[in-house]
């Protein structure tokens, strides 16, 4: 798989530092592991936190402390990681956690022509989603209009708009000010996992996008 | 993919490293022999800088002390699975503690980030590092850290060890979310040669 679109660099150090909101955790993750590059990427940025934890002040530890690890060490150990069984196949490691029965088995919803979405439950009613979009080829991708970070990571099928074609394991993470309009590919229904701000309701987004094609 | 990790490692530590107490050569005594004495020296040398990250959360000292503990029990049960081609102690270190802030501080799940490294294991990219390697890029990365400029310095330490989303990091210095963006590109710009170096 040859990734082309790489989420911007600070995103990137958001996901490193541990502060995004798991929606957009969980996008850049997925990411990851499809792209190797993008990996590698990460293993140099966390070399920011190793830098800035060994230059840190210490802070004397209380009395006792040591004892009190000492006495916790058992012999158990993480064992080399291996998959759940039963986690789905067609989807990458870090999302089978919110998708465990794989692409299959989404229940979708009709959201409007040729459109479907299907959110996934993170464990938290927070600011922020994490939802999948499915468009089917030739009807555009209702996903402009920012106002809010949104990563949108193509999981099957493309899609193409001024910046190019997104296949499998793109991202697009754009600054919320860019003006696009993505059209499905021809060929298999695009889909697409997407994080946004639970501020702005998809709903409503989509249809402001559609209005000027369908007149809803 | 893991013996093969593990052999590298044995390569590098009977290749004439010595038996100092610098964090790297520390771990790797603990991921092949389970040395206790490693452990406590490695808890010595970067528990306390791990409790001064916690402190600068807000946390108290009870609470930081437990994460410290949370921290190195980590280390002990993950150490096998460490290798310098997973970076310097000091990284690996970052990223554990940094699992832990996720889970214990913004109560969110840390999952993606484990499925992510045993995506990582799974796929074995050794990179050939070495242990004196790595010890000297953080030294670089360090320094290089230092040479940034004040603002670029102030949105990375907000972000990565005051654990600030970036919208926060915005309000907090009262400049708009993408100059935030803007001066973290730039940063990672400038210590780019470094972190690139070597790995």
């Amino acid at each position: 798989m040859t990734v082309t679109h790489h989420p911007d660099i600070a995103t990137l150090m958001a996901f490193s530092a541990g502060t995004l909101d798991e929606p957009y955790a969980a996008v850049i993750a997925t990411h990851l592991a499809m792209s190797e590059g993008g990996r590698e990427t990460v293993r140099h940025i966390n070399v920011i936190g190793g830098a800035l934890l060994a230059d840190e002040k210490p802070a004397a530890l209380s009395d006792g402390a040591l004892t009190r690890l000492m006495t916790k060490l058992g012999d158990d150990r993480i064992e080399y990681p291996r998959r759940d069984k039963g986690a789905a196949d067609d989807i990458p490691l870090p999302l089978s956690k919110y998708l465990p029965n794989g692409l299959k088995s989404v229940k979708w919803r009709w959201t409007g022509p040729g459109v479907a979405t299907a959110d996934l439950a993170w464990g938290r009613d927070g600011r922020s989603r994490l939802m999948l979009l499915r468009v089917a080829a030739g009807r555009p991708v209702p996903e402009h209009g920012h106002g809010g970070q949104e990563l949108t990571l193509i999981l099957q099928g493309a899609y193409r708009d001024r910046f190019g074609v997104f296949a499998v394991g793109d991202i697009a993470d754009h600054d919320e000010d860019v003006e696009h309009q993505p059209i499905a590919e021809p060929g298999d229904d695009c889909i697409c996992l997407v994080a946004v701000d639970a501020k702005l309701t998809f709903q409503g987004r989509l249809m402001r996008a559609l209005q000027p094609l369908f007149g809803i | 993919m893991y013996s093969i990790a593990m052999s590298e490692s044995r390569t590098g530590s009977s290749s004439g490293i010595p038996q100092s107490a610098d964090a790297e050569t520390l771990l790797m005594r603990i991921a092949q022999d389970r040395d206790r004495e490693a452990l406590a020296a490695l808890f010595s040398l970067l528990g306390p800088r791990v409790k001064a990250m916690m402190l600068k959360l807000g946390a108290s000292e009870a609470i930081a002390e437990d994460m410290v503990q949370e921290t190195f029990l980590a280390v002990w049960r993950k150490a096998h699975l460490y290798s310098t081609d997973r970076g310097a102690a000091s990284t690996w270190i970052f990223t554990i503690a940094r699992n832990l802030r996720i889970d214990q501080f913004r109560r969110q799940s840390n999952k993606p980030y484990e499925d992510l490294e045993t995506v990582t294991l799974e796929s074995a990219e050794p990179n050939g590092s070495v242990l004196v390697e790595q010890r000297q890029v953080i030294g670089r990365v360090t320094d290089a850290l230092k040479s940034l400029s004040a603002e670029q310095q102030e949105v990375v330490r907000l972000s990565f060890l005051y654990d600030l989303p970036h919208a926060q990091i915005a309000e907090r210095i009262g400049i708009p979310l993408g100059t935030v963006k803007s001066r973290l590109r730039l940063a990672y710009e400038r210590l780019r040669p470094m972190l690139e170096d070597l790995q």
